[in-house]
């Protein structure tokens, strides 16, 4: 990974700065209103082929799609005179796209240089309503390296129209059934490049990231005892990283990187513990007479939620990073587990059970706010948030066999991962691999 | 003259001895005859005994024989009833045994249910009688519920079962735990039938 990235050279030329950041979506508004955004055909500049605009175009209006911000308008669904239109327009001609209907113009160019081995991609934002020129950017890269490129670039635009980057440069980990087993895989978020990390047939389950992205943590029987393991994503370089007897599993790294919470059955009962980044040193964190287990991490480090039967149900609890001030936030329902706390710190998203199925809500951390994320329809469990905290991934059982979904925090829109058969479990979000 | 009846009185004497010790003499014979009745009656009480001691002997041989058949086929029983059980991608080979039974639980609960006491008093007697075996206790929960906490109430389960076996006697190093939460169902169903299958705690057998 750090290879592909290395390679990058980007290098921005902004053409003009907006004359002030004009956020353009409420992202946190309680109902989504998605702006209305035209994406004309990209221009293939030289001798580019005129395969990879678009290319371009196909991983850009995906990526701009999958983010629920807009509503994308498809040069095809243009008049006949807008449609043969490519490349970026001036500034001086923007009144000719007031019958595309849309409020923003998002319109590039790409060229093939160095004899095939170079890409440089240029875009630029216009807001069709005020018709002015909002920004330009320009990337370059390794020819290989396009699918990036082009998530980086729609990640600055949807920087610019909701105030924050999007996640389109992320991956997701997860448990995939595909081979009988269960296997770990990860895929791009627009469900690209799925590749199976371990090969091994035994037991693999609860996929965790490290932090700085570049390997996956997860449960595996391999040695007849549920061990945690860690990875590189290419399935090299496994370790064996805890091995007590008994449960080593459920990794929730600190904000800092300094400690694992986790849960491990040494003592004759699944406990949290703490160990410090190497694996040494464990504190043991709760002392009921319950069954401990999925801590997650607050973003300010000072907070664990975790799940425990401790009242004779399993509920969501929070307790200080000590173990200390433990307090229960979940009061509905008699089966509320798998806690993820948002990158953000304002929310903690779980699985309930409703009427015998399982359904994504999110709470405050104080148990305040309830709100239910999913329908009635299947089974959706394992919520993980992604790294800016809009969005939160979950698998479900919606159309038959498990499939993973990506949703908006507020249960707006979601759409599955991958367009696999199924048999996907146990999202995991890494964090952005922009840089 | 004195001399001569001396002898006379001697020979008197003697004769008288003859004469009293005559019959004395007689009983010696009668004795015999009586002895030899004595004897034969004693022989023939301790060929008795000795018989009866020899069949007792025999019997109690019998016995230990059948018992030791008894056990034997017990043992061969046990010894038949062992299974390999080899699963990809986890290490090593264990056995299983019809004779080391199952027990269930009601969902999401993790104590051992009254019923199920004399199953596991049975697979304790099992375990006490071959001292050398050692079993792993696997913790199962049906389908249902989140894996990370069904491992921890599998992780339960399979302690639950071994606190009972030692606080009837079989030793706690001959007891290893396992749970596999959810994720190794013995009936792959979605529905009442097979989650009660599946919430059990099950015996492997590592070594013996």
């Amino acid at each position: 990974m750090k290879r592909l990235f290395s390679l990058f050279l980007f290098t921005f030329l902004i053409f003009s700065s907006a004359a002030e950041a004009r956020v353009y979506l409420d992202v946190n508004a309680p109902t989504l209103v998605q702006i209305p955004i035209v994406l004309p055909s990209w221009k293939a500049v030289d001798k580019t082929p005129p395969s990879l605009p678009a290319k371009v175009y196909e991983i850009l209006e995906n990526d701009l799609a999958f983010s629920g911000f807009f509503r994308v308008i498809n040069f095809n669904s243009l008049p006949a005179h807008l449609q043969k239109k490519e490349g970026i327009p001036s500034t001086l001609y923007l009144q000719e796209w007031m019958p595309a209907n849309g409020e923003i113009l998002l319109a590039g160019e790409i060229t093939l240089e160095s004899e095939g081995l170079n890409l440089k991609l240029k875009f630029h934002l216009f807001d069709l309503i005020e018709q002015k020129h909002l920004v330009g950017k320009q990337y370059e890269g390794p020819v290989q390296n396009l699918r990036t490129i082009v998530h980086r670039m729609a990640d600055e635009v949807i920087l610019q129209l909701t105030g924050e980057r999007g996640v389109n440069t992320t991956k997701i980990a997860y448990v995939s059934l595909q081979s009988g087993n269960k296997e770990i895989s990860v895929s791009d978020i627009d469900g690209a490049n799925i590749k199976q990390v371990t090969r091994n047939q035994s037991i693999n389950v609860s996929p965790a990231w490290t932090p700085d992205g570049k390997k996956i943590a997860f449960t595996s029987y391999l040695k007849r005892n549920p061990d945690l393991y860690l990875t590189d994503l290419d399935g090299k370089n496994l370790t064996r990283f805890l091995s007590f007897p008994g449960l080593n599993t459920s990794p929730s790294w600190s904000p800092d990187g300094k400690q694992i919470a986790v849960m491990l059955g040494k003592d004759g009962k699944s406990e949290i513990y703490l160990v410090d980044a190497g694996g040494g040193n464990p504190r043991r964190l709760t002392h009921g007479h319950g069954n401990e287990a999925s801590p997650t991490w607050s973003p300010d480090g000072k907070w664990i939620a975790f799940v425990s039967d401790r009242s004779g149900s399993p509920q969501i609890y929070v307790m200080s990073a000590e173990g200390s001030e433990v307090r229960r936030i979940t009061f509905e329902g008699n089966y509320n587990t798998q806690p993820s706390w948002s990158p953000k710190g304002d929310r903690i998203a779980f699985n309930g059970r409703v009427g015998g199925r399982y359904t994504i809500f999110t709470i405050q951390p104080d148990g305040a706010g309830l709100q239910r994320l999913t329908s009635a329809a299947g089974d959706n469990e394992n919520p993980a948030w992604s790294p800016d905290g809009r969005y939160i991934a979950f698998s479900s059982t919606r159309t038959g066999s498990p499939k993973i979904f990506i949703t908006h925090a507020n249960g707006f829109a979601p759409r599955p991962l991958t367009q696999g058969k199924g048999g996907e479990l146990s999202p995991a979000w890494s964090r952005r691999f922009d840089q | 003259m004195i001399r001569k009846n001396y002898l006379v009185l001697i020979l008197a004497l003697c004769l008288g001895l003859i004469l009293t010790g005559c019959p004395k003499k007689m009983v010696p014979v009668d004795e015999a005859s009586s002895k030899k009745s004595d004897d034969a009656a004693r022989f023939e009480a301790e060929k008795a005994a000795k018989e009866q001691a020899e069949r007792e002997a025999r019997e109690k041989e019998q016995t230990r024989i059948k018992e030791e058949e008894a056990r034997r086929a017990q043992e061969k029983e046990f010894e038949k009833s062992l299974v390999a059980k080899k699963q990809p991608g986890i290490e090593g080979e264990v056995l299983e045994s019809k004779l080391l039974k199952d027990v269930s639980f009601d969902f999401d609960k993790y104590d051992i249910r009254t019923q199920d006491i004399n199953i596991l008093k049975e697979d304790a007697a099992l375990l006490m009688k071959y001292s050398n075996v050692k079993v792993q206790i696997e913790g199962h929960c049906d389908e249902r519920g989140t894996g990370e906490y069904n491992l921890a109430l599998g992780e339960r389960r399979a302690n639950s079962v071994k606190k009972y076996l030692v606080s009837i006697g079989v030793p706690a190093d001959r007891l290893s735990t396992i749970s596999y939460g959810k994720e190794m169902p013995v009936d792959p169903g979605h529905h009442e039938e097979a989650w009660t299958k599946n919430r059990r705690a099950h015996f492997v057998i590592l070594s013996k």
